[in-house]
């Protein structure tokens, strides 16, 4: 066996080797490293595994000292708005970047999905088609050379996300599409739709594989897992169910909230989902056992949103009590709470080092929260009205908000425009 | 609300009536709404995209939905018809010289298929005002007696005293009740 390349993921912190086998195959192996932390011994790491993994020798020492400190770094940069760009007529829905952040998509009422590109907030491209409001968008990431778009007309679009052009118009859902994702492959799509069913369809082709019929009401919230071999839908049925990517059967439902779910996600080792919930709660199930393994207590009011960081160490969870919340993982215990907010909370992330919290409300800011104090860092003002969606990009270093108020803003961390400042000097 | 609470509303539901405020830009939908909800209209400013109110009248749960009313917007009323139970017409009663507009706009929704057999409630506003056209009148220009397919009526209110207005709400509740 040889080493052919030695590539270091930050967020979560990894190494991927990609090595030939004396037959000539091209094979490649992830070691995650998901408790890097600042204190970590990265020479005990390090030595840890060179007595594990053969294919790795002492040369690549340095590196690796450098991916402790990118993907643990604790710096909390300041961001200042960068650009508001006006180009939708009506209310924004969802935003989201592509992996490299130099492009990012935003949904609206106004019945579009626009593509812009993030250094000069230019837009690209307004993809039209669709009949009502486009509500779910998604880039095939890491790929990003197509998105998805799920229309409260019925319908789910698949573009090219360079020229604009329409592959496929997807339909069969008989009310509303709402969720939507890319299987990490990028070779499938699921749907979930306020149908109560959730389909599966092939990129390539764009026709139907499956429906996954069991939920008794509207489906909120889907995601897949890494490997690509699950899917987890959250309902208004109180339930979150699990189904097997091959079969199109269900695995697991998940029962016990007592109101509607508003969001699911699988944390990056796939063996956990969380599910926030109208009961004002977040539970923590076992991929496996289909039990649930913690309750997360706290909100005096619905859960509106939760996410994993990227390691899956920290749940946050956003609510309709103006507060949110960063809790462990294993123990679910609550680490820090985040109060200033003057309205609901509706979205929650992490941003990929995992040290800050963004949360989007109707108050018309974004918070920034260090995540082990709960304090805000910073406040972003500007928009005119409730803000329904923002996004970190994976350098961390760019945000987006968009908004009811029709724009979508650009912010910027400082260290970026430092950077840019350098690049634009040589 | 965030987009969640959008998607809870738009859920049809037994115990929530849908109701959807359509008219011309300035015509007062965004004051009637807020005078209803109990809230101060000093402050309204054209609605670029939407506003949503529960607001309750006797004794029911109205979720009432407030659409931008300006002429470019106006192609993009389509997106909120789907389960609509109510719809709730407001005029500028003062404003003589924009009639034809509003009846052309008016009876462009009374043929909307996805609004077909939905009761409407046309809100003769701003009667505050001096030169306003009585209920009566508007019926006349707008030829509501020509209403076959469904059941209307016309209510005389301001959105600034809040007169008449929760008269038309009770109206439309009774219809759908």
């Amino acid at each position: 066996m040889r080493l052919r390349r030695f590539l270091l993921r930050y967020y979560p912190p990894g190494i991927i080797l990609e090595y030939e086998r004396s037959s000539g195959i091209e094979e490649s192996k992830t070691i995650d490293l998901l408790d890097l932390d600042q204190n970590t011994d990265i020479d005990a790491t390090v030595e840890q595994i060179i007595r594990h993994e053969p294919l790795i020798s002492e040369s690549k020492r340095p590196q690796r000292t450098e991916l402790r400190d990118k993907a643990t770094s604790t710096e909390h940069s300041k961001f200042r708005l960068y650009q508001a760009l006006s180009g939708h007529e009506l209310p924004l829905t969802n935003c989201a970047f592509n992996k490299s952040g130099d492009k990012f998509i935003t949904g609206s009422y106004d019945r579009t999905c626009k593509v812009w590109d993030t250094h000069t907030g230019r837009e690209l491209l307004s993809l039209r088609g669709h009949r009502n409001v486009v509500y779910s968008i998604a880039f095939n990431n890491p790929f990003g050379d197509k998105i998805i778009t799920g229309s409260f007309d019925k319908t789910c679009g698949l573009w090219n996300a360079n020229t604009g052009e329409c592959y496929y118009s997807l339909r069969g859902h008989q009310t509303e599409i709402v969720s939507l994702s890319f299987n990490p492959q990028s070779t499938l799509i699921a749907t979930g739709s306020m149908d109560a069913t959730a389909k599966l369809w092939d990129v390539e082709t764009g026709s139907e594989l499956y429906t996954f019929a069991g939920h008794q009401q509207e489906i909120v919230s889907l995601n897949f897992n890494n490997i690509g071999d699950l899917i987890v839908t959250g309902s208004f049925d109180h339930t979150t169910k699990l189904w097997d990517v091959r079969t199109g059967r269900d695995v697991h439902t998940f029962t016990g909230h007592k109101g509607e779910i508003s969001s699911t996600q699988f944390n990056f080792a796939g063996d956990l989902v969380i599910s926030g919930s109208i009961d004002n709660t977040c539970k923590i199930w076992s991929v496996r056992t289909g039990t649930c393994q913690k309750t997360l207590r706290g909100h005096q009011d619905e859960v509106l949103d939760i996410a994993f960081n990227a390691a899956g160490t920290r749940i946050v969870t956003g609510s309709a009590d103006c507060s949110a919340k960063v809790w462990n993982t294993i123990t679910g215990n609550c680490i820090a709470s985040c109060y200033g907010h003057h309205g609901e909370i509706s979205k929650v992330s992490f941003n990929p080092q995992g040290h800050t919290i963004i949360t989007a409300s109707s108050d018309k800011t974004c918070r920034l929260w260090n995540v082990e104090t709960g304090d805000c860092t910073q406040q972003l003002q500007g928009h005119t009205d409730e803000i329904f969606s923002c996004a970190f990009n994976y350098e961390g270093d760019t945000i987006i908000t968009g908004s009811k108020d029709n724009t979508c803003r650009i912010w910027k961390s400082e260290d970026y425009s430092d950077r840019q400042q350098y690049y634009d000097m040589q | 609300m965030g987009l969640l609470t959008l998607l809870r509303k738009l859920k049809r539901s037994d115990k929530e009536a849908r109701l959807l405020i359509l008219g011309l830009d300035n015509s007062g939908k965004t004051s009637c709404l807020r005078k209803l909800a109990d809230e101060d209209i000093s402050q309204t400013t054209p609605t670029q995209g939407f506003n949503i109110k529960t607001v309750m009248s006797s004794g029911f749960k109205l979720n009432v939905w407030d659409i931008g009313g300006q002429k470019a917007i106006r192609p993009y009323w389509q997106n909120y018809f789907e389960s609509t139970d109510g719809l709730v017409y407001v005029i500028d009663s003062s404003d003589q010289k924009r009639l034809q507009e509003t009846s052309v706009e008016l009876n462009q929704l009374l043929e909307e298929e996805k609004l077909s057999g939905v009761p409407i409630m046309v809100l003769a506003n701003k009667q505050d005002l001096l030169n306003a056209l009585s209920a009566k009148q508007i019926a006349e220009e707008l030829g509501l007696h020509s209403i076959r397919d469904r059941t209307w009526q016309i209510q005389a209110c301001s959105a600034k005293t809040g007169e008449g207005l929760q008269q038309g709400m009770e109206w439309l509740v009774n219809t759908l009740g």
